[in-house]
């Protein structure tokens, strides 16, 4: 799959990271199949998945904590196979922050370029440098129980950055925190990324860090790359039903493939005939597939008429409505498409007309808005 | 509010009887010692520190808790090193039959003392080495290392396995990562553990009473050899010392590491 995804790699991009043909078994378990991707100097990558689809067990490869079964990861055009973990230049935030208990934060930021043995001198200006850049300037006395998360969060990032790693990679450090402090984090990362340009593997199962934070996500389901792209392309063009439906929220219309022409294709479902956009080139007629629409396409209205500029009409009877907030989200039963639940996304609550479980409703969306799957 | 008045009542009988039960012989011990009269009796007969006069003159008191004291350093020292990298071992690697190594390492401490006492002798005895003081030292660590081994387990169980990974990830070395990140995390138990086997080898009778000859007698020996022939009031104030020894380094422990470790320790 990622050999297929274009790459924009000028010839001044170097590799930071290229994974080839990654392979760990787990006794009898397939964690990571045959992944292959290259990551040029710079950029920020997010590898996103549900749990137990081996994101992990990637990351830790890199890392040098777990070797490969199979393939070969080469960091800086160098294989690193036969590299333990402790000459690898990589700075790591861990999930449980894995910070050093009985030391304060300054020691905590100390100790890579102490064990990297970096000019003694030159190391408490170094320390307080990277403390300021995580915005944690006069904290370094502190020991680590007596700051909060997001400030241990700070001090792991420190740490992980103080030694100018080649690579820094971000196993879910923000999986634990509150929404707000999360979603701080996650533009400190960006900042923080932006700013010294290190290379930067993120791992996450929060589909809105991987498009908030990364320049190229990579999306893993039972340990097989399914996906990897730009956020917008993953999020517009999603490769598979499995991306379409973990990224965004997204009505799944299962059918058979009526006709297709060129892109165009048009899916019989429940009798009814519906014209969408076929991803891959495998789709063809007859096949079983499944169109995905997403929630924020559909449009709502009280009759067929208002909707009348769209490709795609179907009626339904709202079941619930959800008030958000920035939005309204409404669950509409559609007795024409074999009473399926559709959700649809209305994102203007102050002025719209507002449903009540039990209306009437027309649905309506446009055909290039239905992305068509081979199941 | 008369239930819970009889509840409270009751509860506090019951501490105040244990706490007597549990503190009397330490304080007759302690009375008998400031006795002025020429035989151990409680309460004393009038008050005087003739005794403590008496023990500090008496050189084989003396030269025996010294000898205590070298069994109990002797003990320590082996156990520490032993303990911690055992105690180590069982919480943080999925050591094969760690459950029997547990058991295996409790039975030293499980059969009667009096069996394993009469094992070393025979042992110790065969070498050619009895009568010497560093084989009571090294019994005592035999015998109460399962001690030391808890003290260390349990520092080292909630020990997160991602600080190692972190200090490799940092750049240090296995050696490092052990000397820098695993050990000052242990370190609490570590010490709690030394103190633990400091006391229970100062205080070993049975097995000291083995393997022990004339001229190598430890302090409790040396009591229960006088008790066999004069009980004075001496014996009741080197008793003191010894319960003092003993405090002195409960209090050390409470300073270093806090007593809340000691009394979680598993």
């Amino acid at each position: 799959m990622a050999a297929a995804s274009a790459e924009r790699r000028g010839p001044r991009d170097t590799i930071a990271v290229s994974v080839r043909d990654v392979g760990m078994v787990f006794g009898d378990v397939h964690a990571v199949r045959n992944a292959s991707f290259d990551l040029p100097k710079g950029r920020f990558l997010t590898i996103l998945g549900p749990s137990g689809s081996g994101k992990t067990t990637l990351l830790r490869m890199i890392a040098g904590f777990d070797a490969p079964t199979s393939g070969e990861i080469y960091i800086n055009d160098r294989p690193v196979s036969a590299v333990p973990p402790h000459r690898r230049a990589i700075g790591m935030v861990f999930q449980k922050l894995a910070l050093f208990p009985h030391m304060t934060a300054a020691e905590n930021v100390a100790f890579p370029l102490k064990m990297r043995r970096h000019d003694a001198r030159a190391i408490p200006e170094k320390v307080e440098r990277y403390l300021e850049l995580v915005r944690l300037g006069g904290y370094g006395g502190r020991r680590i129980n007596e700051l909060s998360g997001g400030q241990q969060q700070r001090v792991a990032i420190a740490r992980a950055l103080v030694f100018e790693p080649d690579l820094l990679l971000l196993d879910e450090p923000l999986a634990a925190l509150d929404r707000k402090l999360r979603e701080e984090m996650q533009l400190e990362f960006r900042r923080i990324q932006k700013e010294l340009g290190v290379t930067t593997i993120n791992v996450t199962h929060d589909q809105r860090e991987a498009l908030v934070v990364s320049d190229e996500v990579i999306v893993m389901e039972g340990g097989l790359i399914q996906q990897k792209a730009e956020p917008v392309q993953a999020y517009r063009t999603p490769a598979n039903a499995f991306v379409a439906n973990f990224i965004g929220v997204t009505n799944f219309i299962e059918g058979v493939v009526a006709a297709r022409d060129g892109a165009s294709v048009s899916v019989s479902a429940h009798g009814c005939t519906l014209p969408g956009v076929a991803v891959g080139e495998a789709l063809a007629g007859g096949d079983a597939c499944a169109g995905a629409v997403r929630a924020e396409q559909i449009r709502i209205a009280p009759r067929a008429e208002t909707l009348g500029n769209l490709d795609t009409l179907v009626e339904g009877t709202v079941v619930d409505a959800i008030f958000e907030g920035e939005r309204i989200v409404y669950e509409v039963r559609v007795p024409g498409l074999g009473d399926q639940l559709f959700r649809v996304f209305d994102h203007d609550p102050v002025n719209h007309l507002q449903f009540s479980p039990g209306d009437s409703v027309c649905l309506g969306w446009n055909a290039r808005d239905m992305h068509v799957f081979k199941k | 509010m008369t239930g819970s008045r009889s509840k409270s009542v009751v509860i506090w009988t019951f501490v105040i009887a244990a706490l007597v039960m549990l503190s009397a012989p330490t304080i007759v011990v302690l009375g008998a010692s400031f006795t002025a009269g020429n035989i151990i009796t409680f309460p004393p007969e009038g008050l005087s520190l003739k005794w403590y006069g008496a023990i500090a003159q008496a050189s084989d008191l003396r030269q025996a808790f010294i000898r205590s004291l070298i069994v109990a350093t002797i003990c320590t020292i082996v156990s520490i090193p032993v303990g911690t990298l055992a105690g180590i071992a069982l919480a943080k690697y999925r050591v094969r039959f760690a459950r029997s190594i547990q058991i295996y390492l409790l039975l030293p401490f499980t059969i009667p003392l009096i069996g394993s006492g009469i094992g070393m002798m025979l042992v110790f005895g065969n070498m050619g080495v009895l009568g010497r003081l560093w084989p009571v030292g090294i019994a005592c660590c035999v015998i109460n290392l399962p001690f030391m081994i808890w003290a260390v387990t349990a520092s080292a169980s909630n020990l997160s396995p991602d600080l190692e990974l972190a200090a490799a990830n940092c750049g240090a070395p296995p050696l490092q990562r052990f000397l820098y990140i695993t050990l000052p995390a242990v370190l609490p138990g570590v010490i709690t553990g030394s103190l633990l086997m400091f006391i229970l080898a100062l205080n070993e009778f049975l097995v000291s009473l083995l393997l022990v000859d004339a001229r190598s007698v430890t302090l409790p020996v040396q009591i229960y050899n006088s008790i066999r022939s004069i009980i004075t009031p001496d014996l009741a104030a080197i008793s003191v010392v010894f319960i003092a020894s003993a405090a002195i380094a409960i209090a050390v422990l409470d300073r270093l590491v806090g007593l809340d470790i000691f009394l979680k320790s598993k």
